[in-house]
């Protein structure tokens, strides 16, 4: 045994990996709690990626069989219907561990330098994850995720330019048809995994190399915070929680089995009451809520300039903020912080809640 | 009524003609000019006749009454130039046959005319009551209307299929018929039926109303064994399986009145399974004794129909629970769906009052409730075992928490 450790040891390099997991620690002070939910987005990713690969064993990617194999997948596969309950869930449980752990990101500026890639790696992973939840919504094939599919990418269309090629690429025509459904498929399962891989493992590299952040608040303490190590005692709370999240998703599967709905037909009128996925609400209720007209401009396109461009400023945060996370500039993106994560949580609840300002 | 007798008395003017004088279109008519002048009972014709079909498709008074329209004088009414007058109600089916009997003559107007039929007509016991010199018989203008003569398709033709049950009351009433035999209930007792209701609260047009059954231009009231042919016409498997049964045999010989037997005719309701059986509200015991064969069948088959009904919603009950608690019930309801559809066809399947072949549609219908009723259960017993499940996998998820936090403690205790 011994010498089949010393043989990996020497070609594997596992002492060079076994010096930096010995090396690698954790800060510990009042906001360490915030330190979890990017392990808790990575294990939710994990559980996505199996129970991924399960559900393919028995998905048919085109309109005729989509709907089908998922409900043969449902009814008549052993722990089918658990699978596909706990992917759908783990997929929403993701994104929210996802939206948290940027959120505690930016309050607790965390991007400042040397982390402005770690910052910006992260959030295209959120988009990426928010594409994930795009692309995988159709898959079913189901009336909801045909409407909302075709509302999601009528408003692609609207972006001015390129508006009209994006939506004929994502829909591979003019319409949402079989040929949609592949598509999201292909990109569900190909594009978008082998790309969050790159940019995920560029994310956890720029995280083992700089290390946790420590908020400014506690940086400018007497004395710096005491550290935890990684292994095991920061690993094993990891692994709390993560149990944690396991025992919601099979409670969440087990008491609200994902549903399938009825099968998608184009020639049907749309449901009323068509809404897309949560973490796309803020957004749809931004454009539902605007005028047709503002400024000689249409209502829609001003929102999707405005969304597209707040995007872009939060994106560019780690390069507008000041460095040391102290003084009025970084008070001030502290406050557009706590406005952004108000009014996401508002516009999410008001499109639940059907209601206007 | 349902065809083009809104033009029964269309070109009746080419009697004499041959080709209707279009002496309306042409603006010059004396006829008209001066009736409407004359006292209102002269004057009355005129009145509607603008919008009468055979003016609107160009045809005038001279067309029926020959005469002379361009002539302003009295002139016009000239018998030298082809004045008949006014028909007498024995002579009007054959003045309207003139023009409506001739299809060669009906095609100038529509390719695919309506030819009326004088032959079919005789055979209608208002025409023989004409033919008995009966003078208060319907005959074209009582139904049709006269001077004043819309399209059959115009919903405010007296032979509009809404208006076709008024329109038959007129005649057909206590009063009108008094000191005859004909019953007068039909139009009271026709307003309250499943067919009265459909046609003329909801305006379903497929729905009868009296000539559907009776016949137009043929009307009569149809004889015993006509009666399934008749209900047929729309209730058509029902209506094949009963002229093939025995019971319509037994019931022609015994004078009985086939379908209206059990379901009546002018004031037939929607059928209801309680009609079912010698019981309260059955019909079988208008025959039947409960000794009798008949009554002896009723007393096997009409117990398993309710327990096939009973047993249907069941399962309905059953997958009713199984959807509320988030399971996918599909399977279990396309099969309920089934045995649905094949509890109407035990309903029809009654018509052939034969004991074998109920028997067998009942047992179909019910071999699918009872596999639905199968579904729902193993959907129930399946959601157990996820509780089951669920509540397994988080205790042991629970043990597997409290072993990390004790390690935790451990390794982090100052003894450590």
């Amino acid at each position: 045994m011994g010498s089949v450790r010393e043989w990996l040891r020497d070609r594997l390099g596992l002492d060079e990996i076994q010096h930096l997991v010995e090396k690698k620690d954790v800060p510990v002070h009042r906001h360490s709690f915030w330190y979890y939910w990017g392990g808790m987005t990575l294990f939710l990713f994990g559980v996505q990626v199996v129970t991924g690969i399960l559900l393919l064993l028995y998905y048919r990617a085109s309109a005729d069989e989509a709907y089908e194999s998922v409900r043969f997948l449902m009814t008549q596969v052993s722990f089918g219907w658990l699978i596909r309950s706990i992917h759908s869930w783990s997929a929403n449980l993701m994104i929210g561990a996802a939206m948290i752990h940027m959120f505690s990101t930016f309050l607790m500026k965390s991007y400042r330098t040397p982390r402005e890639v770690t910052w910006l790696s992260g959030m295209v992973l959120l988009g990426l994850s928010m594409a994930f939840g795009f692309s995988g919504y159709l898959l079913p094939w189901n009336q909801l995720a045909f409407f909302a599919t075709k509302v999601g990418t009528d408003i692609v269309g609207a972006v001015p330019g390129v508006g009209h090629f994006l939506l004929r690429f994502l829909r591979g025509g003019d319409q949402i048809t079989g040929g949609t459904l592949t598509r999201f498929f292909g990109f569900h399962v190909a594009i978008l995994p082998a790309v969050t891989t790159l940019i995920l493992g560029m994310h956890l590299y720029l995280v083992q190399r700089h290390g946790m952040s420590v908020p400014p608040s506690v940086e400018q303490g007497p004395t710096p915070p005491p550290r935890m190590k990684f292994v095991p005692n920061f690993l094993l709370r990891d692994m709390v929680g993560w149990l944690a999240a396991l025992g919601l998703l099979a409670l969440l599967a087990a008491l609200f089995p994902w549903e399938l709905g009825i099968k998608a037909d184009p020639y049907v009128p749309a449901p009323a009451g068509i809404k897309p996925e949560w973490y796309f609400g803020w957004m749809f209720q931004t454009l539902r809520m605007l005028p047709s007209h503002i400024l000689g401009l249409e209502g829609e396109l001003v929102g999707i300039l405005g969304i597209g461009l707040a995007g872009m400023v939060w994106l560019v945060v780690p390069f507008l903020d000041d460095v040391r996370g102290i003084g009025p500039r970084a008070r001030f993106w502290r406050i557009v912080g706590v406005i952004a994560i108000l009014y996401v949580t508002v516009f999410t609840l008001m499109v639940y809640r059907g209601g206007t300002p | 009524m349902k065809f083009a007798a809104g033009i029964l008395l269309l070109l009746a003017a080419s009697t004499l003609a041959g080709t209707p004088a279009p002496a309306a279109a042409a603006g010059g008519n004396s006829c008209i000019d001066c009736h409407r002048e004359l006292e209102p009972r002269m004057a009355a014709p005129t009145e509607h006749f603008a919008e009468d079909i055979h003016a609107v498709r160009g045809l005038g008074c001279v067309g029926c009454h020959g005469g002379d329209a361009s002539d302003p004088d009295i002139t016009a009414m000239d018998p030298d130039k082809g004045f008949r007058g006014a028909p007498k109600r024995s002579e009007i089916a054959e003045w309207c046959a003139k023009c409506h009997a001739d299809a060669a003559f009906m095609k100038r107007y529509n390719p695919q005319p309506y030819v009326f039929s004088m032959a079919e007509f005789r055979t209608s016991v208002h025409c023989k009551k004409i033919s008995e010199g009966d003078t208060k018989v319907a005959t074209c203008t009582n139904c049709h209307g006269v001077h004043g003569i819309l399209p059959h398709k115009d919903p405010r033709s007296p032979v509009y299929p809404t208006n076709v049950p008024a329109t038959c009351s007129k005649c057909h009433n206590s009063q009108y018929m008094k000191g005859r035999t004909v019953p007068t209930n039909q139009y009271a007792l026709y307003v309250n039926s499943v067919h009265g209701k459909a046609l003329l609260e909801k305006g379903d047009l497929s729905a009868p109303a009296c000539n559907d059954c009776h016949g137009n231009h043929g009307a009569v009231p149809p004889n015993t064994r006509d009666i399934s042919v008749v209900c047929g016409n729309c209730h058509g498997r029902e209506g094949e399986l009963f002229a093939k049964s025995g019971v319509s045999h037994a019931l022609e010989l015994e004078g009985k009145r086939g379908c209206a037997t059990c379901h009546g005719n002018h004031d037939i309701q929607r059928p209801t399974d309680a009609m079912i059986g010698l019981g309260p509200g059955g019909v079988c015991g208008q025959c039947h004794t409960p000794e009798s064969p008949g009554g002896r069948a009723t007393a096997v088959l009409v117990p398993q129909f309710h327990g096939l009904k009973i047993e249907i919603a069941e399962a309905d009950s059953l997958l009713a629970v199984a959807d509320r608690l988030g399971m996918d019930t599909e399977a279990g309801r396309g099969l309920l769906r089934e045995a649905d559809d094949q509890l109407v066809n035990v309903r029809v399947s009654l018509h052939t009052f034969d004991r074998a072949q109920i028997s067998d549609a009942i047992t179909a219908s019910s071999e699918l409730a009872t596999k639905s009723m199968a579904q729902a259960r193993a959907l129930l017993a399946d959601w157990r075992t996820r509780r089951v499940g669920l509540g397994g996998s988080l205790v042991v998820i629970l043990i597997l928490i409290a072993l990390l936090v004790y390690q935790i403690r451990r390794i982090e205790s100052p003894r450590a």
